[in-house]
């Protein structure tokens, strides 16, 4: 996700363009991320010390890092963490983008301290974003809510990434009491906790859910999709009544959905953006309260 | 193979589950949209094995279930159920239920427990 929300600032910033980072996502999928940078941007080396290393590998076959060892640059066990590193979706991401020649590495650094100023965030935050863990993320772009909400927001989210799209990201959430749509699911659910999970999205925005949940290819937001968008929340809510159940007695309401729906309301409701394919989808949450179409 | 009647409200469940269930050589002999009308065709069709939907509007999966297991009860219920359903879930082992598969569905566990009605 840190690759979308900051790729999206270095965008509007000017900084690359919309091609750039497009191709930056695309080369970041078919590349693992060089040690070097990893050293470099966790301060353990300078980028000439790196580009030395580089050189000497390009004519001994040996690894970065047993040379980087070897040169008194690096520790084994420096090494051996650095390794770990090498998924990390914000290392990536820089990877991806000093690559392409868009960036130094300086100067995505430089950007991303500016992106921090912009969003007025800590530092602890800004190491959450770098993580790419949803769960450390998301609470960072929502108002206060209580944690049982935000626990089902979060299941809800890792399950979209889970069962729909990977490359999911999400916006600024916000606490509204309408929202524009076309056609509307959603599943209450009643015992100890009621609450309700709805997803919607103007134009055909739901069907970037119906279409890889029921892995089909609904070209309208019929029925037929509202039913498949329904039977994801349905997956959902069966997994968050789970991991109440212990302290909780929470029972599912059979799922509904309507075609045909422009707007939905509720006194105040949880509103989350969820970006996937170039749409948007609203995720809604209501908690002791309704959602009304 | 077994012939299967699938009941389940959702026609995004009914579809993914006729499709992991036909791919793997077993005969879907007939659909239901409701407890009711699975009641119905249970007994047009007496399918070798049900799949019942717990969660379902007019007559839910658990009063199907008591209905058909007091006509047959020797039929073979798998009942369909989202996580977090544990309740019902004993509700259904009391009322007779065979199996259980969960949403969303896995198409290993569907076919084990379809295979052993199936021997």
């Amino acid at each position: 996700m840190v690759n979308h929300l900051f790729g999206n600032y270095l965008v509007n910033a000017g900084i690359i363009t919309a091609e750039q980072l497009e191709q930056a996502f695309e080369l970041q999928k078919k590349v693992r991320v060089k040690l070097g940078l990893i050293a470099v941007a966790e301060k353990l080396m300078t980028t000439e010390q790196s580009e030395e290393v580089n050189r000497l590998q390009s004519v001994m076959d040996k690894r970065f890092g047993d040379i980087a060892v070897s040169k008194g640059y690096l520790t084994d066990e420096q090494v051996g963490r650095l390794l770990g590193l090498q998924g990390n979706p914000y290392l990536s991401f820089a990877n991806a983008i000093t690559e392409s020649g868009y960036m130094t590495l300086e100067q995505f650094e430089a950007a991303f301290a500016d992106y921090q100023k912009s969003l007025e965030f800590t530092a602890t935050d800004m190491e959450a974003i770098k993580s790419g863990d949803s769960d450390r993320i998301i609470p960072l772009f929502l108002p206060e809510i209580d944690n049982m909400q935000l626990e089902h927001v979060l299941m809800a989210f890792r399950t979209f990434i889970r069962l729909i799209d990977s490359d999911a990201y999400i916006g600024k959430g916000s606490i509204a009491a309408s929202a524009k749509t076309n056609g509307v699911a959603l599943q209450s659910l009643d015992g100890d906790k009621k609450a309700t999970l709805c997803f919607a999205g103007e134009g055909d925005a739901l069907l970037t859910i119906a279409n890889p949940f029921a892995k089909e290819e609904f070209e309208t937001v019929d029925l037929d999709a509202l039913d498949a968008v329904a039977e994801f929340i349905n997956c959902i809510n069966g997994m968050y009544a789970t991991r109440v159940a212990p302290s909780l007695n929470v029972d599912m309401l059979p799922p509904s959905y309507k075609d045909g729906v422009d707007s939905i309301a509720s006194d105040a409701m949880l509103m989350l953006p969820i970006y996937v394919k170039g749409k948007e989808v609203l995720l809604l949450s209501k908690f002791d309260g309704e959602i009304t179409l | 193979m077994a012939k299967i009647l699938i009941v389940d409200d959702s026609r995004t469940s009914r579809k993914i589950l006729r499709g992991i269930l036909e791919q793997n050589g077993h005969e879907i002999i007939g659909e239901a949209v409701d407890g009711q009308d699975g009641v119905l065709k249970f007994r047009e069709l007496q399918p070798e094995v049900t799949t019942l939907d717990i969660t379902m509007p007019i007559m839910d999966g658990l009063e199907a279930l008591q209905v058909i297991k007091k006509d047959s009860p020797d039929a073979n219920i798998v009942m369909v159920t989202a996580a977090g359903q544990q309740n019902k879930m004993i509700d259904a082992i009391k009322y007779g239920a065979s199996e259980f598969v969960t949403k969303p569905f896995e198409t290993e566990e569907i076919l084990r427990i379809i295979n052993k009605f199936n021997k």
